[in-house]
């Protein structure tokens, strides 16, 4: 009881000086705080599907990519369609393809899976490069952001900063969420489902229809997160539902650490500050990117979250997880 | 207890992330113009003639005492050919640095996006390669200029040049999709209108990067036209031609990058290539006065011709720079209203940007390959005269273009 309350305070807290960003950071910091909040949630509800239920996806990026098509296109072809419709579409959109892709998929485990939502996601970039009439192709969609309807009241986001506090409040909503999801008794299933799905199913839990919850789930945040990106860049392009864009978070949640809830948001820190950085020193940063990459997973398999347990656990000599089982083995052992 | 101190390092990890940046050095004062070009990547020679180009223009402008006092400064910004990744670097400059200009020369789609972005952050982006027409078309705005060519005007200066040579029998072929699509319509339209005797014996598409061209060279050659005309570029230009020629398909060919010394090499065979014709906005060969002393100084400068690709983009930053004079300030309003209407005297002739498209009417100029030429010791172009900007012009009315 008392460390869930420590968890809201810390979280009313960062949302506190969230606030007060745009008073400090300039323009262009502000810009890049605010892709790093919309991939903190790609990346967080990413890592639901790896690090809590032990799904390797290589095909996150189609939901992302799904939900910012369907943002551009709704904006283009509904005139006067509101925000909240449009984020409404866009997820609705995700929901479906994720209980297609869901109920198709999560029969195979393991590298089947991995493979084969690495062939969906080649399907809908195919479809989105062929389809030009709908998704412009190689050209991709510009829109405008349609502004704030709060009833009483409509706000323009066409200004960074009105744009980065909805952002805010949505994105972080979205991800105090997940990590309430994990602490409920869905989320232990998902965790314990990873750990013993014999013993699971033998328990009487239907583990295919929890699995199928958690997919579309994740996809669901996903295109919140690509409905989000589009929002932000006011354009998207093939590159957003490309596979590269799968691994691109993959490489965020590895480099941030799977291990616990807020490692992946410190893998987009680094990413995006990186990929902003890299890019103006070099074109050749994604090599770099490679490069710390294969470091991690070789010598800090826990990513940069994990570094900061060990330090932690210098200090009091316990770990916290999210129920991975090497570490719960090194606690009894500790 | 412990769950805090986590959070309290994630978050310190994250501020200090964060603050890194802040130390950037302060830049000194200049006209920064970004240059968005392919420097990776397949298309990454394409890229880097442009850039060159550009460079040089500055260099011209800053040795002969800068702009409005200041040096322009160019920012090369690789744009691997994706709009997503041009825009998102652009941002960051126009945020960062308050970039007001911006530039490029390959793909489209890349300058749709660039055009879009420059309205919303209102910055100038012009294009001197860029050639869908539909870019100073429907999708116009006030901030994107093109001091270039466009897919129309292309296609009416060798329409044009294919009646006066009285060929009569016409076969066509290009890429399936916007851009050879755009470019074969505006050739039929202009034709059947100056040259209504003039039949189209075979009108053929094939999908981009085809890399067998046998069924197509064949009903072309059954077809028996006089001239054959395409806007294909790159390897679909190589590929027509070296398995065309041995298979009999003899005929000139007129092209829209005929004059590209790189094809030209890559084709190791200067015979496919001699006899075939072309219009371009510059070439090497141009005969007037300040085209030579232009080549003249960029060879002893660089070392090598200032060929098509670099010619142009030269050109259009200089008559950027034109436009920036003209105003006497770098505010953006201000150089858009300059830009408008004005004649820049160049290499290339005169350009004179129009003000309800923003699209720069330039005239064309003619090459054929020619087997020996002072500047390579492969086939390379010759001067056959020119289309002025006038006879090649779209009236503003019939460009789709809806300024606001």
């Amino acid at each position: 009881m008392k460390q869930k309350s420590i968890s809201l305070i810390t979280i009313v807290v960062l949302f506190l000086v969230g606030l007060f960003m745009p008073f400090i950071l300039k323009q262009y910091h502000l810009n890049m705080l605010t892709e790093i909040i919309i991939f903190s949630l790609y990346a967080v509800s990413y890592n639901l599907l790896l690090g809590y239920a032990g799904l390797l996806s290589f095909g996150h990026a189609a939901f992302f990519g799904l939900g910012a098509f369907v943002t551009a296109i709704a904006i283009i072809h509904i005139p006067g369609i509101s925000l909240w419709n449009v984020i409404l579409i866009g997820v609705a959109a995700t929901v479906v393809a994720g209980l297609i892709l869901g109920g198709l998929l999560l029969r195979h485990k393991g590298s089947y899976f991995a493979l084969l939502t690495l062939a969906f996601n080649a399907l809908f970039y195919a479809v989105a490069t062929k389809w030009h009439s709908v998704t412009g192709g190689d050209d991709g969609l510009s829109i405008t952001r349609p502004n704030l309807a709060l009833g009483f009241t409509s706000i323009p986001l066409s200004s960074l900063t009105t744009f980065y506090y909805l952002t805010l409040v949505i994105m972080g909503a979205a991800i105090v969420y997940c990590w309430y999801f994990t602490n409920t008794a869905m989320g232990k299933t998902v965790v314990l489902m990873r750990e013993n799905e014999d013993r699971m199913k033998f328990l009487g839990y239907n583990t295919n229809i929890s699995r199928l919850i958690l997919f579309t789930f994740t996809g669901a945040l996903a295109g919140l997160a690509g409905v989000f990106y589009t929002f932000h860049f006011q354009f998207v392009s093939i590159s957003a539902i490309s596979p590269d864009m799968t691994t691109a978070i993959l490489l965020m949640v590895f480099v941030g650490g799977t291990k616990i809830f807020w490692g992946p948001i410190l893998g987009v820190f680094v990413y995006v500050i990186f990929q902003n950085y890299l890019s103006n020193v070099t074109d050749r940063w994604p090599l770099f990117m490679g490069l710390i990459f294969v470091l991690m997973v070789l010598y800090v398999p826990g990513g940069l979250s994990g570094v900061i347990m060990n330090i932690k656990q210098r200090f009091f000599g316990k770990k916290n997880n999210n129920g991975d089982k090497t570490a719960q083995a090194e606690e009894v052992i500790s | 207890m412990k769950k805090k101190f986590v959070y309290g390092l994630c978050f310190l990890t994250m501020v200090f992330m964060l603050a890194l940046p802040v130390f950037a050095v302060a830049a000194e004062d200049t006209i920064k113009i970004g240059v968005t070009e392919p420097l990776s990547g397949t298309f990454k020679d394409i890229g880097e003639r442009y850039l060159d180009g550009a460079e040089y223009a500055a260099q011209v402008i800053n040795e002969s005492g800068g702009l409005l006092g200041k040096k322009v400064e160019v920012i090369r910004i690789d744009s691997e050919l994706k709009p997503d990744v041009a825009t998102r670097k652009a941002q960051s400059l126009i945020l960062r640095d308050g970039v007001k200009f911006f530039c490029g020369g390959t793909g489209s789609s890349v300058g749709a996006a660039m055009e879009q972005l420059a309205e919303k952050q209102n910055v100038i982006m012009f294009t001197y390669g860029m050639d869908a027409a539909s870019m100073t078309g429907v999708k116009c705005n006030k901030n994107f200029f093109r001091p270039g060519g466009s897919t129309d005007g292309r296609s009416f200066a060798l329409a044009q040049l294919i009646a006066k040579m009285k060929y009569k029998k016409v076969a066509i072929i290009a890429q399936d999709y916007s851009f050879g699509q755009e470019a074969l319509a505006a050739f039929k339209k202009e034709l059947a209108k100056i040259s209504p005797n003039t039949k189209i014996v075979a009108e053929l598409y094939h999908p981009a990067g085809t890399k067998d061209y046998g069924p197509y060279v064949s009903q072309i050659i059954t077809a028996k036209p006089d001239v054959i005309f395409t806007p294909n570029w790159g390897n679909d230009l190589t590929l027509l031609l070296k398995q065309g020629r041995p298979m009999g398909m003899k005929q000139k060919v007129f092209s829209y990058y005929i004059n590209d010394e790189v094809t030209i090499q890559a084709l190791n065979d200067d015979k496919m290539m001699i006899g075939n014709m072309g219009a371009e906005i510059y070439t090497l060969s141009i005969p007037t006065k300040k085209n030579e002393a232009f080549v003249a100084k960029f060879y002893k400068d660089k070392g090598y011709y200032p060929t098509w690709l670099r010619g142009k983009a030269y050109i259009a930053t200089m008559f950027w720079a034109e436009a920036v004079k003209k105003a006497g300030t770098t505010d953006v309003a201000a150089v858009i209203k300059a830009w408008e209407g004005l004649s820049y005297d160049g290499p290339a002739g005169v350009w004179t940007m129009r003000a309800c498209d923003h699209q720069a009417q330039v005239p064309y100029w003619y090459t054929e390959i020619v087997a020996k030429t002072k500047y390579f010791k492969h086939a390379f172009e010759a001067p056959r005269g020119m289309a002025s900007a006038k006879s090649v012009e779209v009236p503003c009315a019939e460009t789709g273009c809806k300024m606001k």
